[in-house]
C-alpha cells in the first residue's frame, strides 16, 4: 500500500499522509510527558511524521559523518551516533541517551579521582550513594 | 497511564525500515545503533511534546496545535523538518476534509447503495480507528 518510491529520504519525495509509526504508540508516548492536554489527530500525525523524520534525520547525519572513515566499513554503529550526538548541538537533549561508552578501568579511575576532590561535586556524591545501595 | 515502560517503545521493525530508506543502499545497522535510535525517537517525541506544551501555556492555550509543534522545532534547531511537515500537513487536512466530504455524501445516497466511494478511504478510515483505539 506504501509507495515504495515516496521514500523519505528522496529530495523529490511527494508529501503524503500516509505514517509508518503508530499513531497510537506515539499518544502513548506524548501522554507520558506532564501536562499534555487533549492531543488531536492532526496534532498527532504531526508529531508522529516529525518522529520518523528525526529517526531518518539521525541515521543519515551520524552515517555521512562517520561511516566508512577509518575502515570501518559501512557499518552503522553506535558508537557513530554518540559521537554525533556529542558533537552536535540540537542532539544535546540525548547526551544522557546515548553517552559514549567508556572501559570500566576508565570509570574506576573517574571515581577515583572525584573522591580526591572530597566529593564536593552532588552529582557525584549521588550516583556513588545510589550504586552502593544497589 | 503508562503502565509498562515498553509502552514508550517504538516498534523495532519500523524503525529498522525507516534506518534503512535513510542510508545508501547496501549499508548496515548494528543492533546496538538500532536500539539506540529508537530509544533517541522515543525522547525526542517527548522533549518536543513537553517544549510545545510549554509554549502552548505561554499563550494561555490548554492544548498544542500544529502550529506549536512547528514553532517548536524552529526554536529546537530542528527547522529543516519544517518545510516537509508543513507539506504534509496539508495534505492531511486536504484528506480529512475530502473524508468529511465523501462521508456526508454517503450518507445522502445510502438509499441508491453506492459502493464506489468505500475503496478510497480505507487508509483514512484505518486512521480513525486508531486513534480512536
Amino acid at each position: 500500500m506504501v509507495d515504495k518510491d515516496a521514500s523519505l529520504t528522496q529530495p523529490q519525495r511527494k508529501p503524503n499522509a500516509d505514517t509508518f509509526l503508530p499513531l497510537s504508540r506515539v499518544r502513548t508516548i506524548m501522554k507520558s510527558s506532564m501536562d499534555t492536554g487533549l492531543i488531536t489527530n492532526e496534532v498527532l500525525f504531526l508529531m508522529t511524521r516529525c518522529t520518523e523524520f528525526f529517526v531518518q534525520h539521525l541515521a543519515r547525519e551520524a552515517h555521512t559523518a562517520y561511516c566508512g572513515k577509518a575502515g570501518g566499513g559501512d557499518t552503522l554503529k553506535y558508537d557513530h551516533l554518540s559521537q554525533l550526538v556529542n558533537k552536535t548541538k540540537n542532539l544535546e537533549f540525548l547526551l544522557q541517551i546515548v553517552p559514549e561508552k567508556i572501559r570500566v578501568h576508565e570509570f574506576q579511575e573517574m571515581l577515583r579521582r572525584n573522591r580526591a576532590n572530597g566529593g564536593d561535586d552532588d552529582s557525584t556524591s549521588e550516583s556513588e550513594s545510589q550504586s552502593e545501595s544497589e | 497511564m503508562v503502565e509498562r515502560i515498553e509502552d514508550l517503545n517504538l516498534p523495532n521493525a519500523v524503525i529498522a525500515r525507516l534506518i534503512k530508506e535513510a542510508l545508501p543502499e547496501g549499508s548496515n545497522v548494528s543492533k546496538e545503533a538500532r536500539a539506540a535510535i529508537a530509544k533517541a525517537a522515543s525522547v525526542f517525541a517527548i522533549f518536543v511534546t513537553s517544549s510545545s506544551t510549554a509554549l502552548a501555556h505561554k499563550q494561555n492555550h490548554k492544548t498544542i496545535t500544529a502550529k506549536d509543534i512547528l514553532q517548536t522545532l524552529n526554536d529546537l534547531d530542528f527547522e529543516s523538518f519544517v518545510p516537509l511537515l508543513s507539506q504534509d500537513l496539508e495534505v492531511y487536512r486536504k484528506m480529512i476534509k475530502d473524508k468529511k466530504e465523501s462521508k456526508a455524501n454517503s450518507k445522502k445516497d445510502a438509499s441508491t447503495g453506492d459502493a464506489a466511494t468505500s475503496s478510497s478511504n480505507t487508509f483514512a478510515d484505518a486512521i480513525e480507528m486508531v486513534t480512536e483505539a
